[in-house]
């Protein structure tokens, strides 16, 4: 069941962030949404502050002024979480106190404390979106949710999509897939291209490197194709060295994506570390921290299987 | 005050990682329970015990008789350690297959309250990489009506108002030791050894181990140092004729600003809630574990500033293991006796701590958020430099 436009304009979503210009989240040049909160937990996630559903603090350290200049963020923490080291005369969070209750936020003059994460409603993010409306028509582009897992919010997802669609605005989501059937079904359907990441095909190994396997994710996909077969999906991997980086995983995404007509396409994301600073912004560890980049042989022989699967000519020759 | 009738049942757990001497804290304060008519259980692995009951079939938690005092020695934990329980944030798979970190302080609080027991013992120290984590779960479960009495273990000895802390005299023992053999064999085939010790956040064990094995240089968190400079002392020592053979450097040790292209990449970040992070070194994101990376990138440099061929080592967790020194034992009895004491007299939300002659207890907030490090200006500091120990200062 779908709500009338007017309540539908006024749900509120957790939003991360709203990113323009996007070229690699669907087709054209596209305004891409990351939501707030993710069932999975990737140890290479590039997007730490997408994780939990809740806003939260982030720190940086650089940008504070100190404590004899400033010090009201101590005043306001009603945790003791926030103190301050004598030797440079700045503060430092102990992120084991903070509930992230955001009162340190507003009064922190240079920003060095902020906030990953916002209620927005459809509205508000649709008046951002559309400002890069003369984009899209030229590009084919349009609006992508990402996250975090867009899925997790389905009736703000789904609210926010048909109103694109109302627009005329294109719509795509990328997706891990996590998620009950419903919210998938729910969301879909306002959907043009849906992305989905097959990030590792053994299960064992996806709960290893993932924290759960991929038994309802990859039946979720099976189920999606079936179901919405006008529906336009491309499978996506992120290439992560030592990881998922052998033939055996794409070739086994390519017999699992073949036999669907409506997978077009199957990209390989290479593995990054520019995520690496956010986790110190919000006092975490980066697992990967010491993984290699990937070869660019690795991609290229990779790429290659794709091809032939899609038996299209090689990219690049 | 003293405990009434009805709060005569206690219990113990050992919030951090391994040291030596933990055994003794538990058996300390089963004694001094059994002697003052108290029961006292030990919570098995950190709150695993209460949190995950259906993974300990004899149950998650035991009772500790007087008994237990013929089990120590052998260099075990007795009920267990859990370097990352962390009540408030424990990862689940919810029945929707959904991964979320959720706050089970609710449960441990309940399953306490089930078990009858009124208040607890915590023993808390620092972690390399996450700093003082298990301090601040005590006190947030202490903020949450819990009656907590905190005992201090660590292996750099940082915590705040506590001169020393449970386990430090052995791993200074075994560090001193190994650092001994190091040198001799350096000294032998005529080579420098570079050997890191413990020490993120403060330099304790790196100045006294030092000093033990008589190092000709230790490089400290607290003094950034210009290894031109070091190398320079060096040389001084080779002038007066003492062939240089050992550099003790901390983990945490870093170079002066502006002299940070002595070292290699560090990787972009280091130290997670790190107080001594210099944003001037591009260390202000925090985290990252360099253990072992220190003494190569020591090593390496003043490979190139000297004649010498250099031997880096990294100690780690070779010297965070083995039987306890006889000042840990008893610091470890007293400490698990002290505990039970402080909560018979009704204190709440206190850390004990040894501060000869005598134990005290301080409120948890004393010991939060702050790290004990060592004063430039202090004897043990004028004692080295009167040896010529140099800090490539």
């Amino acid at each position: 069941m779908s709500l009338a436009p007017e309540a539908a304009a006024k749900l509120t979503g957790r939003v991360l962030n709203i990113q323009h210009f996007c070229t690699n989240d669907g087709p054209g040049i596209r305004t891409t949404v990351f939501l707030k909160g993710c069932s999975l937990r990737c140890k290479w996630c590039c997007n730490p502050e997408s994780i939990h559903p809740k806003p939260e603090l982030a720190y940086d350290l650089k940008k504070c002024i100190g404590e004899k200049e400033c010090g009201l963020c101590l005043k306001e923490c009603p945790e003791h979480a926030i103190y301050v080291v004598e030797a440079d005369g700045k503060v430092r969070i102990n992120w084991d106190l903070c509930t992230n209750c955001g009162k340190c936020v507003p009064v922190c003059p240079p920003a060095a404390l902020y906030q990953f994460g916002q209620e927005m409603t459809v509205d508000d993010v649709l008046a951002e979106v559309e400002q890069d409306a003369s984009f899209y028509h030229e590009s084919g582009g349009g609006i992508t949710l990402s996250g975090g897992e867009c899925l997790l919010q389905p009736e703000f997802s789904a609210a926010l999509l048909a109103e694109a669609h109302r627009r005329g605005i294109n719509t795509a989501i990328e997706t891990e897939g996590n998620v009950p059937w419903e919210f998938f079904r729910q969301v879909i359907e306002h959907v043009d291209t849906v992305l989905h990441d097959h990030k590792l095909t053994d299960p064992v190994r996806h709960k290893q490197w993932v924290g759960v396997d991929n038994v309802r994710i990859k039946a979720n996909y099976q189920r999606a194709y079936e179901t919405f077969p006008a529906k336009t999906f491309i499978a996506r991997t992120p290439v992560i060295p030592g990881v998922n980086d052998d033939e055996e995983h794409i070739r086994a995404v390519l017999a699992f994506i073949r036999p669907h007509k409506n997978v077009v396409d199957y990209q390989l994301l290479p593995y990054h570390r520019y995520g690496e600073s956010k986790y110190g912004f919000l006092g975490r560890v980066y697992a990967l921290k010491d993984f290699p980049s990937l070869p660019a042989e690795t991609l290229r022989r990779l790429q290659a299987i794709i091809d032939e699967g899609f038996g299209r000519r090689p990219q690049g020759t | 005050m003293t405990m009434n009738s009805s709060a005569r049942r206690i219990a113990i757990n050992i919030g951090s990682g391994y040291l030596p001497g933990l055994d003794l804290v538990v058996a300390g304060a089963a004694l001094a329970a059994s002697e003052l008519g108290l029961e006292i259980v030990g919570i098995r692995d950190g709150y695993d015990g209460l949190l995950y009951p259906e993974r300990y079939p004899e149950g998650g938690t035991v009772v500790l008789r007087p008994g237990i005092a013929d089990a120590v020695g052998h260099g075990r934990s007795l009920i267990g350690t859990a370097a990352r329980t962390d009540p408030y944030h424990v990862r689940t798979i919810t029945a929707e297959h959904q991964i979320e970190e959720i706050d089970r302080s609710g449960d441990v609080l309940e399953a306490l309250r089930t078990a009858g027991v009124h208040a607890v013992i915590s023993l808390v120290g620092g972690s390399a990489v996450t700093g003082m984590h298990a301090l601040s779960v005590a006190f947030k479960l202490h903020r949450q009506g819990l009656r907590t009495v905190c005992v201090p273990k660590s292996v750099e000895n940082e915590i705040a108002s506590v001169p020393q802390a449970l386990g430090y005299n052995s791993v200074l023992s075994h560090t001193a030791e190994t650092l001994e053999r190091i040198r001799i064999g350096a000294q032998d085939v005529g080579r420098l050894a570079v050997a890191e010790v413990p020490g993120q956040h403060a330099g304790w064990l790196a100045l006294q181990s030092g000093l033990a094995a008589l190092a000709d240089a230790v490089l400290l968190p607290e003094i950034p140092y210009d290894l031109a400079r070091l190398a320079k002392a060096l040389a001084h020592h080779e002038d007066v004729g003492r062939r240089a053979a050992l550099v003790v450097v901390a983990e945490g040790a870093r170079p002066a600003a502006g002299l940070a292209d002595h070292l290699p990449d560090a990787g972009g970040m280091r130290a997670s809630l790190t107080p001594n992070a210099d944003p001037a070194l591009g260390e202000g994101e925090h985290v990252i574990d360099r253990r072992g990376a220190t003494a190569k990138s020591v090593a390496l440099t003043l490979q190139r500033l000297t004649d010498r061929d250099v031997l880096p080592f990294s100690l780690g967790h070779l010297v965070r293991g083995g039987v306890p020194t006889a000042v840990d034992r008893q610091l470890g009895l007293a400490y698990g006796a002290g505990a039970v004491r402080a909560l018979h007299r009704g204190e709440d939300g206190v850390l004990i701590t040894f501060q000869p002659p005598d134990l005290k207890s301080i409120p948890l907030v004393e010991a939060l958020n702050r790290i004990r490090t060592v004063p430039p200006a202090s004897e043990l500091m004028q004692t080295a430099r009167a040896l010529g120990i140099a800090f490539g200062d």
